[in-house]
């Protein structure tokens, strides 16, 4: 055989070409569809690039919901998730269901995977699932999930077409219902997702049934407004009812599928069911997205404001205008119960400030905005330093921009931000955003449930309406709360990698090896702070580190350092205020701070300045500046984060469990 | 596309197989993968995407590909012609 034979035919385009020409696809749909998006997915799967293989498959799901598609989909990630580093988050799934839930739970991975979590599903035989959980032996405790799903439909309920006593034939059926949720809480340990029940269409009394209590449709209405009050924070609900309307319910309602294979949701709605169950899912574990980072002209208003100015932007009167405006509103809305918003603009700031102060008919105002960044350069780094000002991580932000060209930029270079494609006209606006489902108020982790009660304790009501507009407003909202160690053995571990792998908050980035560590941990002279932080969302985990040494009446700090994660939280302050408290009671009369340049941290160059510290010298070998500040002194807390302080262990026991 | 084009890549999505080969002359049994749960999918699937509704008898009836094929082209066919 020749080479020229095992050539490949000319018509054959490379791997890189398919990629390029499916790319051009997605590029010339305003807002890409399902099948572009499916086809580029595949096209990077052949070229060897999973990663934005699993990109782009997550945005082929978001764009439709075709059944064809999501199983096309759900097959590239599966094939491609090998490949790529697991997330974070994981957890073992079982869909119990009352009719065919296959579908469901072959789709509940992509979705989830979409969502962040990782999941393994079990799937209940049909039908099967109060003996399967009845029974110890069964394969559902076998594979101990962390969730079960109850994936169930009207045709479960036991509720007759119509009652004398609807208010007790509720009741009964809601006592079923919580009594399955405590069998799984009991014998698996595990949380709930419930799918409440879709109301069916056919009502032979028709508009009438609405006003008649013991009518089936309005029982299932009150069975489900009865299982959300019962559900509380413990249990997880996805709403069928809303969603089959969305949908349709003649669509939900599909009698030829149900009949021929027990299909009691639609097939075409299964994908809009997985979404959500995967929505819910994420957020109970706490993981739905904090921000909304917003784009200015041609979005929060029409026109470009360096071209219009002030007054010729489209807001408020004609149909684009009353567009941009019920856009306000529905930001508003969610900026009201709890996400925090974030504007990122290409104008000179004080045009855009003058829009927001002056502009009769702007909703969003400038104290609704946490973090405003308006200026020129391009918005993957003004994203970042979002990210960065609010202390969250990139994969909290949600992307809103008429722009398909930023869009796509932010989707190249920062896949881990979610990106909702706006339509063309205004008018749509509302719609594209409100379908994005993870922005879904999260339930409370495992972890948080014991503050159950001091949550529920506050004016519940207050604090949500309260919750995270300024960047003040979102600190304060964030519920931080920090331990104050010592070094010691348990830390030291952590404290090590902190020590040396910190390059931005660390003021000399002195890399000390962990046996330097454990001597510094029992040597009397040595003041440490190592610091744990835990807010609403997360345990951060050891997040700061600072040692001193006091000699005589000096204490120096030598060694200072924040984790990136919770820079931009006031910690440094809370811990400054800490380390003056330590210095007084050993009686120092000055804290001198060290500052070592290097190429990362220069955003703490002017730390001690800020705290009140004077420089008083300067090595120029290291470019290292010195700092004093003389006691007593009184530190400001900001008092965003509840410090506790541990008492130092002493010495003697330390000395006893450092390893040996 | 084709109408066999649309049949094919609806029945590679559900069966999430790229590379399964199909002709007129295919039947279910001799695909991979094609089981009952597979043919309600498919069938729902085709009915998505050629905008039809199979009786309930066609669900079930259809002997291969080719037949499956014939009848899509022409309701898609009447669905053009709307």
């Amino acid at each position: 055989m020749t080479t020229d034979q095992l050539a490949a035919p000319v018509a054959e385009p490379t791997a890189e070409e398919a990629v390029a020409e499916a790319r051009a696809r997605v590029s010339r749909q305003p807002v890409p569809e399902l099948r572009a998006c499916l086809d580029l997915a595949r096209a990077y799967e052949r070229a060897g690039d999973p990663a934005r293989a699993v990109q782009w498959a997550f945005a082929a799901i978001d764009a439709g919901e075709d059944l064809a598609g999501w199983m096309a989909a759900a097959r590239v990630v599966d094939r491609c998730r090998s490949r790529l580093p697991a997330r974070s988050r994981s957890a073992r799934v079982a869909v119990l269901g009352s009719y065919t839930t296959s579908q469901l739970a072959a789709l509940l991975p992509v979705a989830a995977a979409r969502a962040g979590v990782d999941v393994e599903v079990y799937e209940s035989g049909y039908g099967q699932y109060r003996l399967d959980l009845l029974d110890p032996g069964s394969a559902l405790h076998a594979f101990a999930p962390d969730v079960v799903v109850l994936a169930v439909d009207e045709g479960e309920v036991h509720l007759p077409p119509h009652s004398d006593d609807p208010a007790a034939a509720v009741a009964q059926e809601l006592a079923r219902w919580t009594g399955l949720w405590d069998l799984v809480e009991q014998r698996l340990g595990a949380r709930v997702v419930q799918h409440t029940f879709a109301v069916p269409p056919e009502e032979s009394l028709g508009n009438f049934a609405a006003r008649v209590p013991g009518a089936r449709r309005t029982m299932l209405h009150r069975l489900d407004e009865r299982l959300a009050e019962a559900a509380g924070d413990r249990v997880g609900l996805v709403d069928c009812e809303w969603l089959s309307g969305v949908a349709g319910k003649e669509a939900w309602f599909d009698a030829r599928y149900r009949h021929l294979a027990k299909q009691a949701v639609g097939l075409g709605c299964v994908p809009r069911l997985a979404r959500h169950t995967a929505a819910v899912l994420a957020a109970q574990l706490g993981l739905s997205r904090k921000v909304l980072v917003l784009d200015l002209d041609g979005t929060l208003w029409g026109g470009v404001l360096g071209e219009v100015g002030l007054h010729g932007i489209t807001l408020g009167a004609g149909p684009a205008g009353e567009a941009y405006s019920d856009f306000q509103r529905y930001v508003l809305e969610l900026r009201q119960r709890g996400v925090v918003l974030a504007v990122s603009s290409k104008n000179d700031e004080p045009d855009v400030r003058e829009v927001f102060t002056r502009h009769p008919d702007m909703l969003v105002r400038l104290e609704d905005v946490a973090v405003l960044l308006a200026g020129w350069g391009d918005k993957p780094s003004a994203l970042r330093r979002i990210a960065a000002t609010l202390g969250v991580g990139l994969d909290s932000l949600v992307f809103v921009d008429d722009n398909p060209a930023e869009r796509a930029a932010v989707q190249e270079l920062l896949p881990e931000v979610d990106v909702v494609p706006l339509p063309v006209d205004p008018a749509g606006y509302v719609r594209a955003l409100a379908r994005y489902p993870f922005f879904e108020p999260a339930a409370l982790t495992a972890e948080d449930a014991a503050r159950t009660a001091q949550y529920r304790a506050r004016a519940q009501a207050a604090e949500e309406q309260a919750a995270a507009g300024s960047l003040e407003e979102f600190l304060a909202g964030l519920g931080m709360c920090a331990t104050v160690d010592v070094l010691g053995p348990a830390n030291l571990p952590r404290v090590a990698q902190l020590v040396g792998k910190t390059n931005q908050f660390n003021l000399t980035a002195r890399r000390h090896p962990p046996d330097a560590l454990a001597a510094m941990a029992t040597d009397p002279c040595t003041v440490s702070q190592v610091v744990r932080l835990r807010d609403r969302f997360a345990d951060h985990g050891v997040v700061g580190v600072l040692l001193a040494t006091h000699r005589d009446d000096v204490l120096t700090v030598h060694t200072w350092l924040l984790s990136c994660r919770v820079i931009g939280r006031t910690l440094e302050d809370e811990m400054f205020a800490e380390l003056v408290g330590t210095a007084a009671r050993r009686g120092c009369r000055r804290v001198v701070g060290l500052y070592t340049p290097t190429a990362r941290n220069g955003q703490v160059a002017e730390l001690y300045a800020r705290l009140g510290f004077t420089r008083t010298g300067r090595d120029d070998g290291t470019g290292t500046t010195v700092w004093e500040l003389g006691l007593p002194a009184h530190p400001v807390r900001p008092g965003h984060v509840a410090v506790e302080a541990r008492p130092a262990v002493p010495v003697v026991e330390l000395d006893a469990a450092a390893p040996r | 596309m084709s109408v066999e084009e649309r049949v094919h890549q609806v029945i590679r999505d559900v069966l999430a197989d790229d590379e399964v080969v199909l002709t007129d002359a295919t039947t279910a049994a001799e695909v991979e993968g094609w089981d009952s749960l597979a043919h309600i999918n498919i069938m729902f699937a085709l009915e998505s995407e050629f905008d039809v509704q199979f009786t309930d008898d066609q669900l079930s009836s259809f002997r291969d590909l080719g037949e499956l094929r014939r009848f899509l082209a022409g309701a898609d066919a009447d669905v053009r012609g709307r």
